[in-house]
Formats: C-alpha cells, sequence, structure tokens
C-alpha cells in the first residue's frame, strides 16, 4: 500500500468503504427477511 | 517487604469481602424467587376475600391457578369510589409530580457513579490527579441529590399506597419478596455510596486505589441492579408478563420481570441517565465557571464543563436507538399501544420531542464550536463550522415538520388539501430518520474536529486514515439520504420500516469507525497548548440549556410511556375506574410538566449552593480575633 500517495489513498478507501455499506445494505435488509437484487432494489 | 505482604492480605480480606456481599446479594435475589414459588397458599379464599373487592364476591375473582405453587391473586376489578382522595385534589397529579421528581433525582444518582467510576479509573491509570479530584467534586453534588432521591421515594410509596391502595396491593401481590430485595438492596447502596464516598482520599493512591475503584464498582452494581427492579414494575404495567388475563399469578418472579419491554426500557433509561447526569455535572460546572473569580478555578470548571458535555453527548447519540428499539418492541407487543402513542393524540408530542432533542443538539454542538476557540489547532476547522450549521438547523426544521395540520375548512381550501404539498412529504417518518440521522452524523463530526483540535498528528499512515474517515462520513450519508428517500417513497411499507435500521447502522459506523480511528491516530500525537478558563461565558449557557431541555424532555416522553397505558392501570389486566381514568389533556400535561421541570431545577439549584457551602469558610470575625 503507498500511503505517501494521496490519489491511492483516496481511491483505495473510497472503493473499500462504499464495498462495507454495500455489503452493510444487503445484510442488514436480509437479517429483518427484506433480500435486496444486486442493484438494491427490493427482491419481489 | 512485610509491610507491602500485609497491605496486599489487607486487600484480598476487603475484595474477598466484597465479593461475598456481592454473592450474597445474588443469592438473595435467587432464593427470594425460590421463596416466592415455593409459597404454600393456605387459603386461597381467604386470600381472595382479603381484599377490596368493590362490591364483587370473591367467585367472580376466583381463578384457577396454571403452575402449583403460586398465588392465584386475581387482580381486583375496581370502582370510582374505591380510589381515596386528598383535600379534592387529582390523585393522579399528586403522584405525577412526585413520581416525576423521584425518578429524575434517582435518575441523577444512579448515572454520576457510573461516569465517576469511569473517570476515577482513568485518573488512575493516568496519574492525572485533575481526574480524581473531579470524580470526587462529581460525588459530592450527588451526595445532596442521594437523600432527597430517598424523600422522594419515601413520599411517592406512601402517595401510592394512600391513593391506589388496592392497586398497590395488587402489584405488591404480583412482585412479592422481589420488593423487599429492592428495599435491602438500599442499605447496600447506601453502604457502597458512603465507604465510597468518605473514603475517597483514606483510599487514594497505590493498591488502596483499586480496592476504592472496586467500591465504586460495587456501588454501581448495586445501583444498576435497583434500576432494573423498578422498572419491572413500570414493564409490568405496560405488557404484563407471568400472568393470566384476569391478572392472577401463573409465572414465576422472572417471568413476571422478563416482560417485552423490560430490557428496551433497562437500556433507554441506563443511557439516558448517563445524558442526563452528564448534562446536570455540566451546569454545575457553568454556574461554578461563571461565579468563578480566579484563572485557576475558571480553568478547572471550564475543563469540568466539557467532560461533563462530553459525556452527556456521548451518551446522548445512541439514545435515539434505544427509543426506535423500545417503540418497536411497543409496536410488537400491542399495534394498538403503538398507534395510541405516535399515530393518535400523543402523536403531536414527538414533534414537541423533536423540538427538545434539536435544541439539546444545538446547544451541544454550539458548546463545541466555542471550546474549540481554546486551542489555535482548531483554526484548521473552524471554516466547517458554518456548513455543520447549516445541516443542523435544516435537520431540525424538516424533524419538527408535522405530517398533519390541524386546519379550518378556510386554510384547508387555501392550502389545496389537508397536507401542503411541499411539507406533507417532510412530515413522514422517512425524512425525519434522515434528519435525525444526519444530525447525530454532524454532531459526531463536531465532537471529532473538536478532539482533532489540540493534535497534530504524526502516525505515517495519517493521509490514508483521513482519507477513510473523509470517505466513511461521504458514504454514510449518501446512504442513509439514499436509503431514506428511495426505501421510503419508492417502494413498500415493510422496506420503509426496514431500511430505517440501515440508516441507524451507517450512523454507528461513522461513530465506532470514528473513534476507532482517532484512537489509533492520536497515538504519539503533537499535543498543541489549550487554554483552559478562557472560553465565552456564551459556551456556559450552552450547559445549562442542556438540563433544562434534557429535563423537559424526560417528563414528556415520561408522560407519552404512561400514557399509553389509556385506562389500564395494569394493561388488558387492572381497569383504572379513577375519575383520571384518561390520557390528560396535551395543554393539562404540558403545565404539568414544566412544573416539574422547574421544580426540579430549583432542588438543583439547591444541590449546587449546599456543594458550594462545603468549600466556604468564613473568616474568623474581629471582634473574636481580638484585632481591632
Amino acid at each position: 500500500m503507498n500511503m505517501k500517495n494521496p490519489l491511492i489513498n483516496w481511491v483505495l478507501a473510497i472503493v473499500i468503504v462504499v464495498a462495507v455499506f454495500y455489503g452493510l445494505n444487503h445484510g442488514v435488509m436480509s437479517m429483518q427477511g427484506l433480500p435486496l437484487n444486486v442493484d438494491l432494489t427490493p427482491v419481489q | 517487604m512485610n509491610s507491602d505482604i500485609l497491605n496486599k492480605n489487607k486487600i484480598r480480606v476487603i475484595l474477598s469481602l466484597l465479593f461475598a456481599l456481592m454473592l450474597a446479594g445474588m443469592i438473595s435475589v435467587s432464593v427470594s424467587n425460590e421463596v416466592y414459588a415455593a409459597s404454600e397458599i393456605t387459603s386461597i379464599e381467604d386470600r381472595i376475600r382479603s381484599v377490596d373487592t368493590g362490591g364483587l364476591s370473591a367467585d367472580q375473582f376466583k381463578v384457577e391457578p396454571k403452575s402449583v405453587g403460586f398465588p392465584p391473586f386475581a387482580a381486583p376489578k375496581l370502582k370510582a369510589k374505591d380510589y381515596s382522595k386528598i383535600m379534592g385534589v387529582s390523585s393522579r397529579s399528586i403522584v405525577w409530580v412526585v413520581a416525576q421528581m423521584h425518578l429524575f433525582f434517582a435518575a441523577f444518582v444512579l448515572a454520576v457513579p457510573l461516569f465517576v467510576l469511569v473517570i476515577e479509573w482513568i485518573g488512575a491509570k493516568s496519574g492525572d490527579e485533575r481526574y480524581d479530584d473531579m470524580a470526587h467534586e462529581c460525588m459530592k453534588i450527588s451526595m445532596t441529590a442521594f437523600s432527597i432521591t430517598a424523600i422522594f421515594g419515601g413520599l411517592l410509596a406512601f402517595a401510592l399506597f394512600i391513593l391506589y391502595p388496592q392497586f398497590m396491593g395488587y402489584m405488591m401481590n404480583v412482585f412479592n419478596t422481589q420488593v423487599l430485595v429492592y428495599a435491602l438492596l438500599f442499605f447496600a447502596e447506601s453502604f457502597f455510596l458512603y465507604l465510597y464516598y468518605y473514603s475517597w482520599y483514606a483510599y487514594r493512591w497505590g493498591n488502596k486505589k483499586w480496592v476504592h475503584l472496586t467500591l465504586g464498582l460495587m456501588l454501581n452494581v448495586v445501583g444498576t441492579t435497583i434500576l432494573l427492579l423498578a422498572n419491572a414494575w413500570v414493564t409490568f404495567m405496560m405488557a404484563p408478563t407471568g400472568v393470566d388475563d384476569a391478572g392472577a399469578v401463573t409465572g414465576g418472579i422472572w417471568e413476571i420481570m422478563r416482560g417485552p419491554l423490560w430490557n428496551p426500557i433497562n437500556l433507554h433509561r441506563f443511557i439516558a441517565n448517563i445524558a442526563f447526569g452528564g448534562a446536570v455535572i455540566g451546569a454545575y460546572a457553568a454556574y461554578k465557571f461563571l461565579s468563578a473569580t480566579d484563572l485557576k478555578a475558571r480553568a478547572h470548571y471550564d475543563w469540568m464543563g466539557y467532560t461533563a458535555n462530553f459525556i452527556a453527548i456521548l451518551a446522548f447519540l445512541p439514545l435515539p436507538f434505544a427509543g426506535y428499539w423500545l417503540m418497536a418492541e411497543i409496536y410488537a407487543y400491542s399495534q394498538q399501544m403503538g398507534i395510541t402513542a405516535m399515530g393518535g393524540i400523543l402523536a403531536w408530542l414527538f414533534i414537541v420531542q423533536a423540538v427538545l432533542i434539536g435544541t439539546i443538539l444545538l446547544a451541544g454542538n454550539y458548546y463545541l464550536w466555542s471550546g474549540m476557540s481554546r486551542t489555535k489547532g482548531s483554526e484548521r476547522y473552524t471554516w466547517m463550522i458554518k456548513y455543520i450549521a447549516m445541516v443542523l438547523v435544516t435537520c431540525f426544521l424538516i424533524w419538527v415538520t408535522p405530517h398533519t395540520l390541524i386546519l379550518s375548512a378556510s386554510e384547508m381550501k387555501l392550502l389545496g388539501g389537508s397536507h401542503h404539498h411541499l411539507l406533507g412529504p417532510l412530515g413522514i417518518m422517512p425524512a425525519k430518520n434522515i434528519a435525525v440521522n444526519l444530525m447525530l452524523i454532524f454532531t459526531f463530526l463536531s465532537f471529532q474536529l473538536y478532539r482533532r483540535s489540540d493534535k497534530e498528528i504524526t502516525v505515517g499512515w495519517a493521509g490514508f486514515g483521513n482519507a477513510l474517515m473523509v470517505s466513511i462520513y461521504v458514504v454514510a450519508i449518501v446512504n442513509v439520504i439514499f436509503a431514506g428517500v428511495y426505501y421510503g417513497y419508492f417502494t413498500n411499507t415493510v422496506y420503509k420500516v426496514g431500511s430505517s435500521v440501515a440508516q441507524v447502522v451507517s450512523t454507528l459506523v461513522v461513530i465506532i469507525a470514528g473513534v476507532v480511528i482517532d484512537t489509533y491516530m492520536f497515538k504519539g500525537a503533537k499535543k498543541l497548548p489549550s487554554e483552559w478558563g478562557k472560553v465565552s461565558n456564551r459556551a456556559q449557557y450552552a450547559l445549562f440549556a442542556l438540563p433544562v431541555a434534557f429535563t423537559w424532555l424526560m417528563a414528556l416522553m415520561g408522560y407519552v410511556r404512561s400514557s399509553v397505558r389509556t385506562n389500564w392501570h395494569v394493561y388488558t389486566v387492572m381497569k383504572d375506574n379513577s375519575p383520571d381514568n384518561y390520557i390528560p389533556a396535551i395543554g393539562f400535561a404540558g403545565n404539568m410538566m414544566t412544573i416539574v421541570t422547574v421544580l426540579f431545577l430549583i432542588f438543583v439549584l439547591f444541590i449546587f449552593w449546599v456543594a458550594s457551602l462545603s468549600d466556604t469558610k468564613q473568616p474568623k470575625p474581629d471582634f473574636l480575633t481580638g484585632d481591632k
């Protein structure tokens, strides 16, 4: 991990966080019996 | 060497004694349960006849026990004449005032030792004596409050037994020896309280400090147990368990206590008490700050005010989620009860609640922004304050937007319907969920900026750490808005309700990640100078605003929580047939809440004054010293 390159820092950080929140949305909704599609729309 | 061994042995003896006491407490609870379960009723008929039945025969109360060994004691069916009255004054109003005062003080005195213990522990670990002195001062304030709590507790018990004797008789029968355990715990509470407070300077250093911390821990164990036992009575009245439809006991004491609302109330009150206690201590610090004449005292009380605000806001941040859990459990237990709370006459009170919570958050944020002026390092962040303020005010306005307006026909015609085309969508929960979550996220941002103001981070991964923190804020905010707008307005109701959990989790991720990342980033950070005592006087008024809003808020939500039982003493089991068996009108309730809030604040001022008296020494008059 190149800690000195600001661009890599920002891209890496944003990718990690988006992935975590995307997973959280799926996880939290599924746990309540409300599954989501890949694009976060409700599974009908 | 010998003296060390002697000291260690003494400590072992004291710790063993404390452990034995704790064990004895646990056994007493367990035994009380078993005694209760094993108690044999020699004559069930006699027990039933001994109750004032309000003209009904004992046979009508007769209920077959579902399990052997428990008293089948049905809830009495009362008539208006069964209720006492003192000089024509509403019994409910008397109990309302006394119960609320007892609850305010109980919340305060149970909360203060909790954070005092943590402050003392930080002092012991860091070796910074300021923490120890501040912890002791907090306890000094709460000592007077303990006596007032006990006085109001006694008054409340007498008022209830005189004004609602049959109801109290029924409750005593249901909870039986648990009530005695509760009373006995007060002995333990007093024992540890006095020992903890008066041994402060005797057990200040070395191993003795750990004995002192153990005493504090025991005080909190007992205090929290008292809270949990008393909560069981409240939640039994709202959602009774362990009894049949007629109110006859069918289960053990544990079954009666652990109703569906017990743990949500336990969590909610535990957190709320800490926030409330912090706010009252903050007001004390502000009072002392404003009255201090020398810079040293101002610096001390500035720091104390900051710490108290820190405690109040940090405890307050997860509180809405605990409240959310409580309401969800209320809905799960009884949809009718939930709708009474949030969809009927009481719904408007949640708008008032929003105003009060908004006041707390704005005051808390304002205090943090003012406090940033203590260090020049804050200049790096001050440009963000105006944007945070804009978000807070916008969210506050959305939160206080009502859904249904009380309109005349002509007003409705002018508006083009019962809902304003723009404000209508902002009056429903998805908009409010977005608003409250954003307010909490931005309050945490203020808090984080404050903590970073006096530090220069030196870790090698600071760039990535900052990028990660900013990304978490941005993505969490986008997620909160996306979940609120998309699932709230464009999908079905179940997804709308479910998405609020995703919003809560997003906010919690920001708070937890912020604390964890900062903890690691602050390692080896360069500390910039802070000038304690030079904060503006205006900031102190924000500290005064916090306990006022907290007290009013507790009175307001206590009214809501109690009112959802409608015309029942014990919901669906024991009807309230007193002249006051209706939900009091909002205007009347507003007056009652204001009376108890003002009364509490007067008592709090008295406590502050008494605490100040102990620091004051009257100089010996000239005529006694012989000077002329």
